[in-house]
């Protein structure tokens, strides 16, 4: 092992960004576009304009133009999308406010595709439906870092950042270190925003690089989070290259050859769900698996070669060559080429549950999260995973819209708020728990601790088709990994950084566990084998978690239903 | 595990491929100016270092039967 760089750094700012992909980007640049005088930083554990998940997707952005029908598309979330677990203003703001986010990144200089009326060129999954996906090109971030960078933003590169520091209640910065070598740095700042994404367990390990420090590094801060219950995200995946099967949820034949997609989804959805999941589950106990996906039967796959590709519809090199890379090497190393492909719901997580407001401010005075990290703490996207919350093209148009909210925010709570005094001591301590791996001797590694974390989440009984002996035992055995996160041991800092990964995943699943055991009924994204049925007398709540004392806090709100224009 | 295949020949040290990775799999060889392959062990085939290089230089061979999978059951 190299020396570490002992020069510990200190750096201030108004306001820190953590995560340097869409989300972090869209904060930074709308905060400067708020408050020029506003200083920004933007820290990124790998390099800024090329993380996160905005480059390695579809590029596909959920929008309504300004005469569609907002009500329409309100009525379709809530009723049979989020059940009626959303916030509903929120919900609505986001969804008027689509429109106006492509405007605004196109003066940034980002791609959005035009038909030659100068319409975005759109592609639907039903017409006659409001909901549209708009059509960016995969360096749509490259292209906000562009901006950024015009605009004064300062940036940080492979830093991790690990914990947020405190002044009192409110947020005071953020202390982290070098994946390169080992220098810690203290980010000293009035206001920080957490864009660092969402929790994916690191299995389907291309889908994005949250592994959730961000959502750890806020709930030891104390920050609230909702919606923890629904960060069991699945996708079809091919058995033998582990890729993405996209469509497979419409088709999906047992052993015998039997359909058993048609009984749970009798038309196309917006996007996959856990009952097709639960159908799979059912086929396999029963003894009819493997079950497969049958390929010619796949309406979405051939949308997909247009939502994805869409060399039809806008012409995308950046992003045809990314699938054109990624999936067709997977296809061509397929082994069992033909007609029915063998799938399985391969595990992902987007567990994206810290609270934010209107504004995006969590419940940490100076402390904002905008994008992945708390999709499904805002509400907007109801009882389902989010990003992108069921709705293909909700995930970056998300991200956006709410960075655009809450990097002015902070960017105005920067404005007016004092100098954070940072604690000397509280430094300290924070830098000693982060190192105290490096050279831990007869430790564990992190990866066999991962692997340990991805045992317990896989197994669908565990994490989309929920019973309260399995969620009891699951969670025993995330607490059982907990107690052995004082053994890691890394013996530099690209591993260090792997050990906050752990940490960050172990805290995710102990909250998943607990608020999937409180929630009991099934809702949305949620299925209780023990409590089959949607309970709206009791169960129109949110479930709140937050650390209290190093114990994990439990409790329900009341969703407030009567304000909201939709009620079951 | 994945292979990664530079050719250090034909590289031309312009540093693409290592602002690419988004999980950190290059270092930076400052003596040589190119490139070092130092934790290939997670790489997950985004190809997005093959796409950046503008000269072709580098290559990525997923080993798709090599990805750990817990029980789905």
């Amino acid at each position: 092992m190299d020396a570490r760089n002992t020069q510990d750094l200190i750096l201030a700012a108004d306001v820190l960004v953590v995560g340097g992909g869409i989300a972090g980007l869209t904060a930074a640049i709308s905060a400067k576009e708020a408050d020029p005088a506003v200083s920004v930083l933007v820290v990124d554990k790998a390099t800024c304009g090329f993380g996160g998940k905005a480059n390695k997707g579809g590029g596909n952005l959920a929008f309504l133009e300004p005469d569609d029908d907002l009500d329409e598309m309100l009525r379709f979330r809530v009723e049979k999308v989020g059940s009626y677990l959303e916030d509903q203003e929120l919900l609505r703001d986001f969804l008027s406010g689509t429109y106006g986010v492509l405007k605004r990144i196109e003066t940034w200089g980002c791609t959005v595709f035009h038909d030659p009326d100068g319409a975005y060129v759109y592609v639907r999954y039903w017409e006659g439906h409001p909901w549209r996906m708009a059509l960016c090109e995969q360096d749509i971030t490259e292209s906000m870092l562009r901006q950024a960078k015009k605009l004064g933003v300062k940036f940080v590169d492979h830093v991790s950042v690990v914990d947020i520091l405190k002044d009192g209640d409110r947020a005071a910065g953020a202390v982290g270190f070098s994946i390169i070598d080992g220098r810690f740095y203290t980010f000293k700042t009035k206001a920080v925003i957490l864009a660092n994404g969402c929790q994916n367990y690191k299995l389907m390990r291309r889908w994005a690089s949250g592994r959730g420090d961000g959502i750890a590094a806020a709930y030891r801060a104390g920050a609230e989070m909702r919606n923890a219950e629904f960060g069991s995200f699945i996708n079809w995946v091919f058995a033998d290259t582990k890729e993405v099967c996209q469509g497979a949820e419409n088709v999906l034949y047992n052993a015998k050859g039997e359909n058993i997609s048609k009984a749970v989804r009798p038309k196309i959805e917006a996007d996959l769900d856990s009952k097709e999941v639960v159908a799979w589950y059912k086929a396999m106990l029963a003894g009819d698996g493997p079950v497969y996906a049958n390929m010619p039967e796949n309406e979405i796959a051939a949308f997909s070669q247009k939502a994805f590709h869409s060399d039809g519809v806008a012409v995308r090199p950046i992003t045809t060559a990314f699938w054109t890379r990624t999936i067709g090497k997977a296809m061509a190393a397929s082994t069992k080429p033909g007609p029915m492909q063998e799938v399985f719901p391969g595990f992902i997580g987007e567990q994206s549950p810290v609270r934010v407001d209107h504004q995006m401010a969590t419940t940490v005075p100076g402390l904002y999260a905008v994008g992945d990290i708390a999709a499904a703490g805002s509400a907007w996207a109801g009882a389902v995973p989010a990003p992108p919350g069921r709705m293909r093209g909700g995930g970056m148009m998300g991200a956006m819209w709410m960075a655009m909210r809450g990097g002015p925010a902070a960017a105005g709570y920067a404005a007016t708020a004092g100098e954070p005094a940072v604690d000397a001591a509280q430094v300290e301590a924070l830098k000693a728990r982060m190192f105290a791996p490096l050279g831990r001797q007869g430790g564990i590694e992190p990866q066999e601790m991962v692997r340990a974390v991805q045992d317990v989440l896989s197994p669908v009984g565990n994490t989309i088709y929920k019973s309260d002996a399995r969620l009891r035992d699951s969670l025993e055995r995330i607490l059982a990994i907990k107690g052995q996160l004082a053994l890691l041991t890394a013996d530099d800092p690209h591993h260090l950084a792997a050990c906050n990964e752990v940490v960050s995943m172990v805290n995710s699943a102990e909250m998943f566990f607990v608020a999937s055991l409180e929630r009991k009924e099934s809702r949305g994204w949620q299925i209780r084998e023990d409590y089959p049925e949607r309970d709206d007398a009791e169960w129109l709540k949110w479930v709140v978690l937050k650390d209290d004392g190093g114990e994990m806090k439990v409790w329900t709100e009341d969703v407030p239903i009567d304000r909201y224009p939709l009620k079951p | 595990m994945n292979r990664i295949e530079l050719d250090f020949e034909a590289c031309t040290g312009c540093g693409a491929c290592f602002d690419s990775c988004f999980v950190n799999v290059f270092r930076w060889d400052d003596g040589a100016g190119k490139p070092v392959i130092a934790y290939v062990e997670d790489c997950v085939e985004c190809n997005k270092c093959e796409l950046a290089c503008p000269v072709e230089a580098i290559r990525v061979i997923p080993d798709y039967a090599g990805v750990y999978w817990p029980p789905v059951i």
